[in-house]
C-alpha cells in the first residue's frame, strides 16, 4: 500500500546540504498502526511531508497504492492527496472562520462530490466523533480536544487509503490525549490504516509497530518483529 | 517618552516598508488632492473684503420687464444711478462700469495701446479699502466739477512711469489729458466682488476715471448691457432707456443707516413710479457683500461638483489607510504581546500606536504638501494665464497648516480602529504559539 | 464550487469585507459620475460653430485722435484684406461666434411685448459674412451689399432682413423650419424677414441655452472699433494672421490693432474650463483606481499571510494551485459585489443629486452597471497577484508547527 524504496531528501541552502531522510525504506501494509519517533530534526516531519506527498524526495522510489508518486505533477499529487492520505495535524489546523460542518466539508469540495452525498458523509463523520450537534459552532468555541476530533473526522470524511497524524496529541493535556489515542485506536481496529509520528515513547510502545529515526535513517524497529509475531499468533 | 515612541514608529516603518510607504502615500493622495479643491474653494468662495463685507451693499432697483418673471436685473440703468449718486443718500456711495480707451503714452517712440478702465466715484476708493502706493483718490469735488483726474493701478505705473511717483503727472487718454491724483498698490480682490456681472476672477482695471466722465466724453463702454426694451434713438435715447449696465454700490455703518436708505430707495422708487417707469411691483433691496456673491452663483459649479468629489477620494484614502493600519497592528501581535508581558498597560500602548499612526499621518501631510502643489500648479496650466486666479493659486500658510493638520488627524482618527484592537490583542496567544 | 462556504467566512470577517467594498463603492460612484461628466463636457465642446474655424481669425482695430475716421477705415481696410492672396474673404462684424461677447435680442411673432420673446444672438456685420463664415445656406439667400446699412450704434439697431440659423427658424416657427423662408418675425415693433437659413450657426455664448439660435443681419455700426473676420486657403492662416497684423499695422498711423486670434484659440479659451474638468476628472480617476488597487492588493497580502497555514492546509487536503487561486479570486469577487451594489446606490444618488444642483442631465441607465462591471474586473486584476502567490504557497507549511 505504502511502499518506499531509499529514498532520499537534501536540503540546499547557498552554503550547505543537509540529508533530512537518506535510504530510507519502509512499507506499510493495509490496517497497520505505525507509529514514527525519534528525536526533533531527525527527519520526522520529513518523512511525514513524503509520504503525505506534501513535499517531494530527492531520489528514491514511493509508490503509493501501486503509483509511482516521484513522476506526478503538482495537480495529480493534491488530487492524490485528497482521496488517499487524510491528514491529521499537531495544532488542528481547522479554518477558524469556517464551523464544523464546512471545515469537514474543505476535502469533499475538492473532491467536486455532490451536495447531498457531501451532507450525509459529514453528518456521518460529525456523528462519529460525537459533535453533530456542534456543527454550527466555529473551532474557537471549542475544546482543544473537541477540535482534534473535528480534525480527525475530516481526515475521516473522504475514506482515505490511510491517516497521516503529526503529533495528534501534541497540543493536548494527557486526559484529552487519552481520549484521542483511544478514538485513533478505534479507527485503526475498524480497518483504517495509520501512520501517526510522534515523539512520545509511551504511544509508541502502545502501537503494534514502530519506527525510530535517527539522523534520516531507521535506527530500529523494536517492536516490530514482536508484533508481527503477535499478529501471526 | 514621546521620542522614545517617535522612534519605535521609525524603527516600524522600517520593519514594514511597503505597508508603511502605501499608507503614507494613501494619506499624501487623499490629503493633496482635498487642499488643492481646498485652496481653489478658498481663493474663489473667500470673502474678498473681510473687514467691512457687511457694511457695503449692492443696490438693487427692479426696473425690469414687467411681461416676464425674470430675476430683478443685477444692474442699474443710467437715469437710477445717476439719480441715485446726486442724492448722496448713504455714508459713501459709487456707481461704477467699465470702459476701455486708448492710451497715448509721451514720445514718439513708444505706441499708443488699449487699456482697460473703471469709472468709479470718488468714494470707490474708501469703500473699498483700496490701497495706495502713491498719492490717492479724487474728491466729490472732481466728481461733481467733471475733472479730468486718474488713478493708474501698479503695474501699468510701473509701465507708463517705472514705477516711480507719478503723481501730478498727465497721460493722454481717448484723446483727453487726464492728470494722475493716486497710484493703486496692488489690489485685486478675488472675487472681484464690486463687478461680478462681468468675468469675477478677471484683473482689475488699469486706469480709473470719475464715472461721470464716461458718458460726456464718449469712452466705448464696456462689459454687460441689457435691455428688456429697446432704446429709443441717439445717445439721449440710451441715457433715458431702461438699460441697465451699472454697479452700484453704498457703505452703510449699521442697521439704521442700512434702514433708513431702504425706506429712501421706497421713496425714490415710489416716485418713478408716477412718472410711469418702473412697471414691476417694487423690489428694491440691499445686499452685503457675501449675500451678492451667493446670490450671484459667483461660485462655478466645478468647484462644488469637485469638492464633493474630493471629500469622497479623502474617504476612499482613509478607508485605505483604516485597513493597512490594522494589517500592520495585527500584523505585529507578537510584538505587542511581548511589550504587555514586559509590563506595557493600554494606555501605554495606545499611545504608542497613535503616535505611530501621527507619524504615519505626518509623513503623509508631507508627502501630501508635493501632491497638492503638483496638483495646483496643473491647474494653473490648464487654467491658463487669463484669469488673475492664476497668481493666487498657490500654497500659503494657511493652506500648508490645514494640509499638514489634516493629514495628521484623519490618519489617527483613520487608526482608531486599528489602535483599539492592537491594545486589545490578548498576549497569551501570541506568546504561546511563538 | 464552494461559494456557501466562502460567504460564510467572509460574514466571520465584515470589517475587511466593509473596508474593501465602501473604497469600492465611492470609487465607483466618483469614477461613474466623473466619466459622465467628462462625457457631457466632450459633447459640448464637440458641437460644431457652423464655421470654418480651422482656416479662420480676427483682430481688431481700435481709432485714436481726431484724424481718424472709422467708415473710411474700415472701408480701406476690408478693400485691402479681400485683396491679400491667400485670403478667401474678410468680413467687418460687431462680435465673434464662440468668443463669449457680443448681442442677443428677444425675438416675437407679433408686435406684442407682453408676449414670451424667443432669444437670439445677433451679428451686425455685412453679405460677406456668409462665405467668410463658409456657413451652410440650405435654404432662401444671403442678402446683397445694397442691403447693408451703415450708421452709428446710437441710431437704433433696427434691421429689416436676417439669415437665421435653423435651429433659431425653428425655435420661431416650429412647424417651419426651412420652410421659415419669407416669414416675418418682430424684434421690439420692428419687423424682420427672414430671407436665408444656414444649417448651423453659433451664438458667442458657448454655455447659453440659445447657443444655436444666432442670425446675421445687414447692419454695420460705424465705431471707432472694428472686427475684422478673416478666412483663408487651408495651410495660409498662421503666416496670414502675421502679415494681416503688420498690414492693417502700417496701413493707418492713428489706430491699433489688437486681439489678434485664431479661431481655434478662441474655441480653446471658451471651452477651458470644461476641458480643464474633464482632464482634471481624469486625473481623479485614475488616482482613485490607484489608490483603490492598492488597498485591494495590500488587504490581500494581508489576508493570505495571515491565512497561510489555512491555505497550506487546504493544499494538503488536496486543494490544487487552481482551486486556491479561484478560491480568493472568488472571495474579492464577492467583496466587490457588495462594494458595486453599494456603489450603484451612492452612483444614482449622487447623479440624481448633480443633476438637481447644477442643472446637468440625468445620466444614461448603462452607466452604472458598466461602472459596476468595470470595478469588479479592476479588483480580479488587483487580487491577480496576490492570489497567484496564495496559490504557491507550499502544502508542507501544514505541518510547521509555527
Amino acid at each position: 500500500m505504502l511502499n518506499m524504496k531509499n529514498i532520499r531528501k537534501v536540503f540546499r541552502t547557498d552554503l550547505v546540504e543537509t540529508c533530512a531522510l537518506d535510504d530510507f525504506s519502509l512499507t506499510v501494509d493495509q490496517g497497520e498502526f505505525v507509529t514514527i519517533t525519534g528525536p526533533s530534526g531527525c527527519g520526522k516531519t520529513t518523512f511525514l511531508n513524503i509520504a503525505g506527498l506534501l513535499e517531494t524526495h530527492t531520489s528514491g522510489l514511493y509508490l503509493l497504492d501501486d503509483v509511482d508518486v516521484s513522476q506526478l505533477g503538482d495537480y495529480a499529487r493534491a488530487k492524490l492527496r485528497n482521496q488517499k492520505i487524510g491528514f491529521i495535524f499537531q495544532s488542528f489546523n481547522l479554518m477558524p472562520d469556517l464551523n464544523l460542518f464546512d471545515n469537514i466539508d474543505v476535502p469533499l469540495r475538492y473532491r467536486g462530490m455532490k451536495s447531498a452525498e457531501r451532507k450525509e458523509r459529514i453528518d456521518k463523520a460529525l456523528d462519529s466523533v460525537g459533535l453533530f450537534a456542534r456543527r454550527k459552532h466555529v473551532p474557537a468555541q471549542l475544546s482543544g480536544g473537541q477540535q482534534q476530533r473535528v480534525a480527525i473526522a475530516r481526515a475521516l470524511v473522504g475514506d482515505p487509503l490511510f491517516l497521516l497524524a503529526d503529533e495528534p496529541t501534541g497540543n493536548l493535556d494527557s486526559n484529552t490525549a487519552k481520549g484521542v489515542m483511544a478514538l485513533l485506536e478505534e479507527i485503526n481496529d475498524s480497518g483504517t490504516t495509520i501512520i501517526m509520528v510522534t515523539h512520545d515513547q509511551s504511544l509508541a510502545q502502545q502501537s503494534k509497530r514502530n519506527i525510530h529515526i535517527l539522523d534520516g535513517r531507521i535506527s530500529n524497529a523494536s517492536n516490530e518483529t514482536a508484533n508481527k509475531e503477535a499478529t501471526a499468533a | 517618552m514621546f521620542l522614545y515612541y517617535l522612534r519605535l514608529s521609525a524603527l516600524s516603518y522600517r520593519r514594514n516598508p511597503i505597508l508603511s510607504s502605501l499608507m503614507v502615500m494613501a494619506v499624501a493622495i487623499g490629503v493633496g488632492a482635498y487642499m488643492v479643491i481646498f485652496t481653489l474653494n478658498y481663493v474663489m468662495g473667500g470673502n474678498p473684503i473681510p473687514q467691512k463685507s457687511d457694511q457695503l451693499f449692492h443696490v438693487q432697483i427692479d426696473s425690469g420687464n414687467p411681461n416676464t418673471q425674470a430675476d430683478p436685473p443685477p444692474q442699474l440703468t443710467y437715469l437710477d444711478a445717476t439719480a441715485l449718486l446726486e442724492s448722496q443718500a448713504a455714508f459713501r456711495e459709487t456707481p461704477t462700469s467699465k470702459f476701455s480707451g486708448i492710451l497715448e503714452p509721451e514720445g514718439d517712440s513708444a505706441r499708443p495701446f488699449s487699456i482697460s478702465g473703471r469709472g468709479a466715484s470718488a468714494d470707490f476708493f474708501p469703500m473699498f479699502n483700496t490701497p495706495f502706493l502713491y498719492g490717492n483718490g479724487w474728491d466729490r469735488a472732481a466728481d461733481n466739477d467733471l475733472q479730468q483726474v486718474t488713478v493708474l493701478s501698479k503695474l501699468m505705473n510701473e509701465r507708463l512711469f517705472g514705477g516711480a511717483d507719478s503723481t501730478g503727472e498727465t497721460i493722454r487718454l481717448h484723446g483727453y489729458n487726464f492728470q494722475i491724483v493716486g497710484v493703486l498698490d496692488d489690489w485685486s480682490p478675488i472675487p472681484k466682488f464690486y463687478d461680478v456681472n462681468n468675468n469675477p476672477f478677471e484683473e482689475g482695471a488699469e486706469v480709473y476715471i470719475p464715472w461721470n466722465l464716461i458718458i460726456p466724453l464718449s469712452f466705448p463702454r464696456n462689459g454687460n448691457t441689457n435691455c428688456w426694451k429697446a432704446p429709443d434713438a441717439g445717445q439721449e435715447g440710451f441715457l433715458n432707456s431702461e438699460c441697465v449696465w451699472i454697479q452700484y454700490w453704498v457703505e452703510l455703518r449699521d442697521s439704521n443707516e442700512e434702514a433708513d436708505y431702504l425706506q429712501f430707495l421706497n421713496n425714490y422708487a415710489a416716485q418713478q413710479k408716477e412718472f410711469g417707469r418702473l412697471p414691476r411691483e417694487m423690489n428694491n433691496a440691499l445686499f452685503d457683500v457675501e449675500e451678492w456673491l451667493l446670490k450671484e452663483e459667483v461660485m462655478p459649479n466645478e468647484t462644488k461638483i469637485l469638492s464633493a468629489l474630493a471629500a469622497m477620494l479623502l474617504a476612499v484614502c482613509l478607508l485605505n489607510t483604516i485597513g493597512l493600519l490594522l494589517s500592520k497592528f495585527l500584523g505585529k501581535s507578537a510584538e505587542i504581546g511581548v511589550r504587555q508581558a514586559l509590563g506595557a498597560h493600554k494606555g501605554s500602548l495606545f499611545l504608542q500606536h497613535v503616535i505611530e499612526a501621527g507619524f504615519i499621518g505626518l509623513l503623509g501631510g508631507i508627502l501630501g504638501l508635493a501632491v497638492a502643489t503638483a496638483g495646483l500648479e496643473g491647474i494653473k496650466v490648464l487654467l491658463g494665464d487669463d484669469l488673475m486666479l492664476t497668481d493666487w493659486i498657490q500654497l500659503n500658510p494657511t493652506v500648508v497648516a490645514v494640509t499638514l493638520i489634516l493629514a495628521i488627524f484623519a490618519t489617527i482618527f483613520a487608526g482608531f480602529y486599528p489602535i483599539w484592537r492592537a491594545c486589545n490583542i490578548n498576549p497569551a496567544i501570541h506568546l504561546k504559539t511563538q | 464550487m464552494e461559494i456557501g462556504p466562502i460567504l460564510r467566512a467572509l460574514t466571520r470577517n465584515k470589517l475587511g469585507v466593509i473596508l474593501i467594498s465602501l473604497q469600492i463603492a465611492f470609487t465607483m460612484t466618483v469614477m461613474v459620475n466623473a466619466v459622465f461628466i467628462i462625457n457631457e463636457r466632450s459633447k459640448l465642446m464637440a458641437r460644431p460653430s457652423g464655421l470654418d474655424e480651422p482656416n479662420m481669425f480676427y483682430l481688431r482695430s481700435t481709432g485714436f485722435g481726431d484724424q481718424f475716421n472709422s467708415e473710411i477705415t474700415e472701408q480701406d481696410d476690408l478693400e485691402l484684406l479681400r485683396n491679400v492672396p491667400g485670403i478667401v474673404d474678410a468680413t467687418a462684424i460687431n462680435s465673434i461666434p464662440i468668443s463669449g461677447g457680443g448681442s442677443s435680442d428677444g425675438l416675437r411673432l407679433e408686435d406684442d411685448p407682453t408676449l414670451p420673446s424667443i432669444p437670439a444672438a445677433v451679428y451686425f456685420t455685412d453679405e460677406r459674412a456668409l462665405n467668410t463664415m463658409r456657413l451652410n445656406l440650405i435654404a432662401g439667400e444671403n442678402f446683397s451689399g445694397s442691403d447693408v446699412l451703415h450708421q452709428r450704434s446710437s441710431e437704433g439697431r433696427n434691421y429689416p432682413m436676417a439669415v437665421v440659423s435653423l435651429a433659431l427658424a425653428e425655435a420661431l416657427f416650429p412647424e417651419e423650419g426651412q420652410t421659415a423662408v419669407g416669414k416675418i418675425f418682430y424684434n421690439d415693433s420692428n419687423p424682420v424677414q427672414i430671407i436665408g437659413i444656414v444649417e448651423r450657426l453659433q451664438a458667442p455664448w458657448t454655455n447659453s441655452f440659445f447657443v444655436e439660435q444666432a442670425m446675421l443681419v445687414p447692419l454695420n455700426f460705424i465705431s471707432s472699433t472694428s472686427t475684422y473676420l478673416i478666412r483663408t486657403e487651408p495651410g495660409q492662416r498662421d503666416r496670414l494672421m502675421v502679415e494681416t497684423e503688420e498690414l492693417l499695422a502700417g496701413n493707418n498711423s492713428n489706430r491699433i490693432i489688437r486681439d489678434l486670434k485664431s479661431m481655434d484659440e478662441t474655441r480653446e479659451e471658451s471651452y477651458r474650463l470644461d476641458s480643464s474638468m474633464a482632464t482634471i476628472l481624469f486625473v481623479v480617476i485614475l488616482t482613485l483606481v490607484f489608490i483603490t488597487s492598492m488597498g485591494i492588493v495590500g488587504l490581500a497580502v494581508f489576508g493570505i499571510n495571515r491565512r497561510r497555514k489555512q491555505i497550506g492546509t487546504r493544499r494538503a487536503l488536496g486543494a490544487t494551485h487552481a482551486e486556491i487561486l479561484r478560491y480568493f479570486m472568488l472571495e474579492n469577487f464577492f467583496i466587490s459585489g457588495v462594494g458595486v451594489t453599494i456603489g450603484a446606490v451612492l452612483t444614482i444618488a449622487f447623479s440624481i443629486a448633480l443633476s438637481s444642483l447644477f442643472e446637468m442631465p440625468t445620466m444614461g441607465w448603462y452607466y452604472t452597471p458598466a461602472g459596476m462591471l468595470i470595478l469588479i474586473g479592476i479588483g480580479q486584476l488587483a487580487v491577480l497577484g496576490p492570489s497567484t502567490k496564495a496559490s504557491r504557497i507550499e502544502p508542507a507549511i501544514a505541518t510547521r508547527s509555527i
